[in-house]
């Protein structure tokens, strides 16, 4: 019995261990902001790091839904009214990346600069 | 309003149409019978506003990336039933009906999941509208215009498929339905990727100054295989297998049904 239980209790506690590393790796993220207000992004343009995996957490204060839209960050996600949404962003290469709100597209426009 | 509501209900009806167009085009081909299809739009019409009023809480769910959790899922389920429908079409091609309501159910669900993934984003972009009427005329005219050239473009492949010479109608419909579904995964990489389930990595390479995806062509490639101008090793990688598999299945569904068809020597 203990024969078997060992290896799968080390088992066990390796991918514990693994979960952890990869739960850490993913809290470490550094957190970007941007707002939604009257169909316009504010700030229009963000300042990001570049080369590593960015959190950028949009909120939606309009009562109108909008999806957050770019095909240079290959990103697509739709925010509804009075809500927040979580897009991972990056690594990017240093450069400025282009958004902009679909529902929206003549006001809602912005960019990512990552340096 | 109007060019804006034309442009976002195009691009999602272009999706779900292409599909419904192939897989109505073979049902036609083999004789089955279509009526699944009005059952899979009501099921997928009816789905896109549960989807829809629900979104809140879809997408605060998994620490807010619950949005493109389920929506690679529904892409993911829609590959899987691709991959069932096609190997389907050939035995039903080659040795006579074969698991017809296994197909015709397959059919009904794919399409379906396909008008509820696009259908729930035309449903929350048009509710939005509900309390502007006076934005509400452009928009809906918009709208009309931008789904009508959609199935237009659905009819037009319908028609084309049929218009075949028979020998060739399945082979065209299997590689369209393989195009369809690589790109159904190409999409769930990427969701996974947004939602850092799936390691992010530089682009590959990057194919926008030859055909850029907000252009024509690039839209509806877009629709067609999913194209991507800045693939990632990740999603290139994914990609190349869901069509590797599919083309290797459908090839040994193709050997194994002529196999069983040649009369015993």
């Amino acid at each position: 019995m203990a024969r078997i239980a060992r290896p799968l209790l080390r088992g066990v506690l390796c991918a514990a261990l693994l979960v952890q590393v990869a739960l850490i790796a993913r809290a470490d993220r550094p957190v970007v902001e941007l707002e939604i207000r009257n169909h316009l992004f504010h700030p229009s343009e963000l300042v990001v790091p570049a080369n590593v995996k960015v959190k950028l957490i949009v909120y939606n204060r309009d009562p109108t839904p909008e999806e957050f839209e770019s095909y240079e960050l290959n990103r697509e996600k739709v925010i509804m009214g009075g809500q927040k949404a979580v897009i991972f962003i990056g690594p990017l290469a240093p450069g400025e990346y282009p958004f902009f709100g679909e529902f929206n597209p003549k006001t809602a426009q912005g960019k990512v600069i990552a340096q | 309003m109007l060019l804006t509501s034309v442009i976002i209900i195009l691009r999602e009806v272009l999706e779900a149409a292409l599909l419904l167009s192939i897989l109505l085009a073979m049902s036609r081909f083999l004789n089955l019978r279509v009526r699944w299809f009005w059952a899979s739009l009501a099921m997928g019409v009816a789905g896109s506003i549960l989807y829809g009023a629900n979104l809140v809480a879809i997408s605060n769910a998994f620490d807010g990336v619950g949005q493109e959790l389920l929506n690679a899922g529904l892409q993911i389920a829609i590959y899987l039933l691709l991959l069932l429908i096609a190997a389907l079409l050939i035995a039903n091609r080659r040795r006579g009906a074969y698991k017809v309501p296994l197909l015709q159910g397959a059919m009904l669900l794919a399409v379906a999941l396909a008008v509820l993934r696009e259908g729930s984003e035309i449903y929350i972009y048009l509710m939005a509208f509900r309390h502007q009427p006076d934005l509400l005329p452009g928009v809906m005219a918009g709208a009309l215009l931008g789904a009508g050239i959609g199935f237009s473009v659905g009819a037009l492949f319908y028609y084309l498929l049929r218009g075949l010479p028979q020998q060739y109608t399945l082979l065209t419909a299997c590689v369209l339905l393989t195009l369809v579904a690589g790109g159904m995964t190409l999409q769930a990489a990427q969701l996974l990727i947004q939602a850092d389930w799936l390691p992010a990595q530089p682009p590959l390479w990057d194919s926008s100054v030859l055909v850029a995806e907000h252009s024509v062509v690039g839209q509806l490639l877009y629709a067609l295989v999913g194209y991507e101008a800045t693939p990632t090793l990740v999603e290139f990688l994914v990609y190349i297998a869901s069509v590797s598999v599919m083309v290797l299945l459908l090839g040994w569904m193709r050997y194994a049904s002529s196999k069983k068809n040649s009369p015993v020597a």
